[in-house]
């Protein structure tokens, strides 16, 4: 028998891993299951992520009737939305609370399936579209930062674009061009001002959302196709069915998380964790005001980078990255123990740098 | 010697108000008490301060205005009306409360200003008194501005209502989903 060629090798290892023949109301709808066992709980973290997700489509909507994407503008159109527009307030609080959670429950979800050793074969393809949808989520974040053009806004882009041109300082050859041109192709000019914002505008509301509109169509088909991974090394006693049984948890599971979501955008604005001076216009003559971070999400490695020579953070990072694109294959022998020694791990770190970062900073720099 | 008091207090009043970062004090205290950064903004119209030729600040004032600034710097004693063009309306309403001639003095005790304010002026209508958000370091003028805790108190008790009513739509869809899967299950059986 001849042995197969690279292309049908390709096409066997496509098949595999996105059967399309699955693509039926049978497949899907009337035989699809859901393992119960005593990591279920995990299965309902990438739902509660897609839920926050919808909630900022649907909000950041609103909030575009009304957004002005000028550098003279913006912070007013933000302070009318804010203080004149009937429920506006409430409006863009849920847009930043929704979207901490959405990030808060993507970092969760990406734990989990790690721990539950959900990226075994055949699910390489839908954990690669995971990690990008990770980054892209991160770059939403970003990109959303810089919009309301308020002090913190404006500095804390200038810093990590800045950062870019320290980065290429430590790349050899050709390859130090790199990040000068990113930084170039995000700010539009020579420092962060107009054109900045209308490329991070356009990124935010057009770029990432096409992007990640095709790439989480690609997850969730595929997890649809594959079915839930078994998450546990002996297989389930009792499983459910997916549809109705597991959807209507789900919504139950949604119902709640929209409540606290509720509640909190009722009662906390977001802004008020930040110092006042912060969140006033961006005023390009004076001094940079003090206590410019990023939000809170990216910590993890602000903080090292605060604490660290920059070289280590970058090649750290930068295994980090790719690392995780090749989870699949550098874990495919490992246990689900070690995975959830690893997840947890991260977890700890995530938590305590998030946390406890700027007392640590505080300790090790003794200042504040 | 009334004569000669009145006048010395006016100069001692635009020497002090003209100065670069004029009344720091209140600042600074309100920052250390606080332990968060803050800045003029807190009772100024320009968060540079008064001095410069920027939108509210001294050097871009005209006639009118510049005349404003003078009677609103006359304002010695509490009770009269203030509506100074270089300062907020906190800043205004602390010259009002107060008068000049005791904030000046409260320059050399800036932690007398919350007790001398009281606690019944709230200008943003967040429900936290304008004395307190200077001893927090928060910006008395905006009402997203505060301390978060005290915020959650101010805001669950302005819209219980809509939190009680939020409660009972929650719980009574969680309990039409429940039994609805619960009929799916024993259909399913």
């Amino acid at each position: 028998m001849p042995s197969p060629t690279a292309w049908e090798r390709i096409g066997r290892f496509f098949r595999e891993r996105f059967p399309v023949e699955k693509l039926s109301y049978d497949e899907l709808v009337r035989k699809k299951t859901v393992p119960i066992h005593r990591r279920s709980w995990g299965y309902y973290t990438g739902g509660l992520v897609l839920l926050f997700l919808l909630i900022q489509v649907v909000t950041g909507i609103f909030l575009l009737f009304y957004y002005e994407p000028t550098a003279t503008d913006a912070s007013s159109s933000i302070e009318y939305l804010t203080h004149y527009v009937p429920n506006g307030e409430f409006l863009r609080n849920i847009h930043a609370w929704s979207a901490s959670f959405m990030i808060g429950f993507l970092l969760l979800h990406f734990l989990t399936t790690l721990a539950m050793k959900s990226f075994e074969r055949p699910r390489e393809l839908t954990w690669l579209a995971g990690v990008l949808l990770l980054f892209l989520t991160f770059t939403f974040g970003f990109t959303g930062y810089l919009l309301p053009w308020n002090q913190i806004a404006v500095n804390a882009t200038k810093v990590v674009l800045q950062s870019l041109v320290q980065a290429s300082t430590f790349l050899p050859g050709g390859l130090a061009r790199l990040p000068l041109d990113v930084r170039l192709a995000l700010q539009g000019g020579e420092s962060v001002g107009q054109p900045t914002l209308s490329r991070f505008f356009a990124i935010h509301v057009v770029l990432l959302p096409v992007l990640l509109a095709i790439i989480l169509g690609f997850h969730l088909l595929s997890v649809q196709l594959l079915g839930m991974s078994q998450g546990v090394d002996t297989p389930a006693k009792r499983y459910e069915r997916f549809f109705p049984s597991y959807i209507l948890k789900d919504l139950s599971v949604w119902t709640v998380a929209f409540f606290v979501l509720f509640f909190l955008a009722l009662s906390i604005p977001f802004a008020s964790f930040l110092p006042y001076p912060l969140t006033e216009p961006f005023y390009a003559l004076g001094p940079t005001p003090a206590g410019i971070k990023p939000e809170w999400y990216f910590y993890f490695v602000y903080y090292p980078l605060e604490l660290l020579p920059f070289p280590v953070i970058l090649a750290g990072m930068t295994v980090i990255m790719i690392g995780l694109f090749l989870i699949p294959w550098m874990f495919r022998k490992s246990s689900r123990r070690a995975l959830t020694a690893l997840a947890v791990a991260g977890a700890l770190y995530l938590l305590i740098i998030t946390i406890f970062g700027h007392d640590i900073y505080q300790l090790v720099r003794g200042g504040s | 010697m009334r004569f000669i008091r009145l006048p010395a207090i006016c100069i001692l009043c635009l020497w002090a108000m003209t100065r670069a970062g004029a009344f720091p004090e209140f600042q600074r205290y309100s920052q250390r008490h606080s332990g968060v950064p803050t800045d003029c903004a807190m009772c100024r119209i320009n968060p540079g301060g008064p001095v410069g030729s920027e939108f509210g600040q001294i050097g871009s004032l005209n006639a009118q205005d510049q005349a404003r600034l003078n009677q609103a710097r006359a304002a010695l004693n509490p009770g009269q009306v203030v509506d100074n063009p270089i300062l907020n309306a906190f800043g205004d309403r602390i010259v009002q409360t107060l008068g000049m001639l005791n904030v000046l003095q409260l320059r050399s005790d800036p932690a007398g200003l919350a007790p001398a304010l009281g606690t019944t002026s709230d200008l943003d209508k967040d429900g936290i008194p304008d004395s307190t958000e200077y001893l927090d370091g928060t910006n008395p003028l905006d009402p997203e501005s505060g301390k978060p805790g005290l915020l959650l108190g101010t805001r669950l008790a302005r819209h219980w209502i809509s939190l009680v009513f939020a409660i009972l739509a929650l719980g009574l869809l969680l309990y039409g989903l429940l039994k609805l899967r619960q009929g799916v299950v024993r259909g399913d059986e």
